[in-house]
């Protein structure tokens, strides 16, 4: 099954000067799937990176993630679309930091009104011992290291069971260690929970460890 | 409490100092605003209270007619010319001589508080060798103290008694220095047509309007009418008070249909007080909205600081899928509540101050403290202000906000 389909994706940045930085691009991801985007610096493997998380919208060519088309939806649509459909988890974690773990982790779901607050909170607990972060909850976000603050963030990519989880640079900020633990957790959830990953990453290692790279070499697939 | 007024009070409880200083700045300006409109309206109500011991509401005296009827006929046809020289309007009647008529018509209006006649003429008072003219009013002593007050501006004596003697005469307390006499002595009154009375001083008036204590003397009306040889009913005008002095225009209109005689309310040739109190009061608005704007200039400083602070964590609510709609939520939330707050606190201080005010000592004239005017409608009107101005100054930068790009900011 399809989680992802790029069709024909050209990007241009018109500042400072005009710049074609994504090329013809197309592809898919199948569902499970673990990807890693690579390339140099300026390959413009970010921009398709939020290309595809939604956040962006000026590019030629279509994107339909799970099955919908999200190429011509309004910014709402886009936010609820995100809210329910893709979790994030950035080189920095963007944590909350006046707010709790468990509130931070919470938050997506408090937005997607989809279930009740105990419901939302138990299964937040149940995704925080699963990243190994039990006793942390209730400490505030900035009081914690690194390594939990990016695990956090993944819980909090996780709480609405998201189709797509997207990845810039997830390790980027991480020593050895805790890349190790989070790409084990991204390994995991491909393969036990079946959720789809496509991160960005300048790690090689990371990179040849995945289900799948995908190359960029000035704005165009190799 | 919704997700995103959770959020909102978080942010606002993270920092307290600041929040701290942005409700000060509201709960000052509405206090101040509370203040500045208790204030005037007190001075204003203090204005014309001192301006209404001497004045009435509405006046009806005998004024010279208008309208004036030419003497002769407009000729028809166009071969003649008309000419009259030194053509005068003349008075053929003086005063009023049914006043207790028109007083009975009058009670029957239901908006009138009381009603008193006056006879009004200047004279000479003379002791001894000083002379000096004065305004004698003859008055009904019951209804003069319904309508004026009068017997609260006496400094000595008592207004009845001139009911009681009636050879006696309250002066103006200036009036009487002036001629060098005390309660006791004797004074004689001159009038126009050279008759000469002698009065015993059985009181002396101070209203602090000093026109009115230089000039005034006054007598019991039957006295005024003996001394002038007037009928018992005759009065020079009769005074009128009705509930509401701003409405004393309305209701003079209503009353001139009832008698033939000039009905003047007070605004006319006193338009003087009128704008006064009309400044005082846009002076007051002004100053106030002055500062409270201050104060919403204030919120926005603050408010705009805490957007570009967590200008990454409202990235990332939006990376979330926390729409434009909900960033505004939290931003404007936060300053209607410092604007509640505020707005709450400045109502609680503006009180305290007015009520401080209202214990200054501020013995001019017959005030005793600064004069404070406790209305309902100030406290209304700076809170709703103060609400409308915090929810300007929350909005700019809520919106600000909620047009943040989030690819510009997570991609560093």
């Amino acid at each position: 099954m399809t989680a992802l389909s790029v069709h024909q994706i050209n990007k241009y940045f018109h500042e400072p000067v005009n710049f074609h930085v994504l090329k013809d691009i197309s592809f898919e991801v199948t569902k499970g799937e673990f990807v890693a985007i690579i390339g140099k610096s300026g390959s413009g493997k970010s921009t398709l990176l939020y290309l595809l998380s939604t956040m962006d919208t000026d590019y030629g060519g279509s994107i339909a993630i799970n099955g919908t088309q999200v190429t011509g939806l309004k910014q709402n649509q886009l936010a609820k679309f995100r809210n329910e459909h893709i979790g994030f988890v950035f080189q920095f974690h963007f944590l909350l930091p006046e707010f709790s773990v468990l509130d931070n982790v919470m938050l997506p779901a408090l937005k997607l009104k989809k279930k009740g607050k105990e419901e939302i909170e138990h299964e937040a607990l149940e995704l925080l011992s699963m990243l190994g972060l039990n006793g942390q909850e209730h400490k505030r976000a900035s009081r914690i290291s690194g390594g939990q603050q990016q695990r956090v963030a993944i819980a909090r990519a996780l709480i609405n069971g998201p189709a797509i989880i997207m990845g810039d640079e997830p390790t980027g900020n991480l020593d050895s260690k805790n890349t190790k633990i989070v790409f084990d957790i991204f390994r995991r959830l491909a393969k036990e929970r079946g959720q789809t990953i496509i991160a960005v990453t300048h790690d090689d290692e990371f990179a040849a460890n995945c289900d799948r790279i995908i190359e960029l070499s000035d704005g165009v697939l190799i | 409490m919704n997700i995103n007024q959770k959020i909102a009070s978080v942010l606002l409880t993270s920092r307290l100092r600041q929040l701290m200083v942005a409700v000060l700045s509201v709960t000052f300006g509405i206090s101040m605003y509370v203040f500045m409109n208790s204030f005037m309206a007190g001075v204003n109500n203090q204005q014309t209270e001192i301006t209404f011991t001497s004045m009435a509401h509405i006046k009806i005296y005998n004024d010279l007619s208008d309208e004036v009827k030419p003497i002769m006929p407009v000729p028809a046809d166009t071969h003649t010319v008309i000419m009259v020289n030194n053509a005068r309007n003349i008075r053929y009647t003086e005063g009023i001589k049914n006043a207790d008529g028109i007083k009975e018509q009058l009670s029957t209006h239901d908006e009138i508080t009381g009603i008193t006649a006056q006879l009004n003429q200047n004279v000479f008072l003379r002791n001894g060798v000083s002379k000096i003219s004065a305004m004698l009013s003859g008055v009904e002593t019951i209804s003069e103290d319904q309508v004026f007050k009068t017997s609260e501006y006496l400094v000595e004596g008592d207004l009845q008694d001139l009911d009681k003697r009636s050879d006696g005469i309250i002066l103006g307390i200036s009036l009487a220095k002036g001629i060098g006499v005390h309660t006791g002595d004797n004074v004689a009154v001159i009038t126009s047509d050279g008759i000469s009375k002698s009065f015993k001083v059985v009181g002396l008036l101070e209203t602090g309007a000093s026109a009115a204590d230089k000039t005034k003397a006054i007598v019991s009306i039957q006295t005024a009418r003996q001394l002038f040889s007037k009928n018992k009913s005759y009065a020079t005008e009769i005074l009128v008070n009705i509930k509401d002095y701003a409405l004393a225009q309305k209701i003079a209109g209503q009353l001139s249909s009832l008698t033939r005689y000039k009905v003047e309310p007070w605004q006319e040739g006193n338009s003087q007080l009128d704008s006064a109190n009309v400044l005082r009061d846009i002076i007051a608005i002004a100053v106030s909205l002055t500062i409270l704007i201050v104060a919403g200039f204030g919120i926005y400083n603050i408010m705009n600081m805490t957007v570009n602070e967590k200008i990454k964590e409202i990235a990332i609510l939006k990376a979330m899928g926390f729409n434009g709609k909900d960033v505004i939520e939290i931003f404007l939330t936060q300053s209607v509540v410092i604007g509640l707050m505020g707005g709450l606190t400045g109502l609680v201080l503006g009180r305290i101050i007015v009520s401080i005010v209202d214990n200054i000592p501020f013995k001019i004239a017959t005030l005793t403290t600064l004069p404070v005017e406790y209305r309902t409608s100030d406290y209304l009107m700076a809170f709703c202000f103060g609400i409308i101005i915090t929810f300007l100054a929350g909005y700019l930068p809520a919106r600000k906000a909620s047009k943040i790009d989030p690819v510009d900011i997570l991609r560093g």
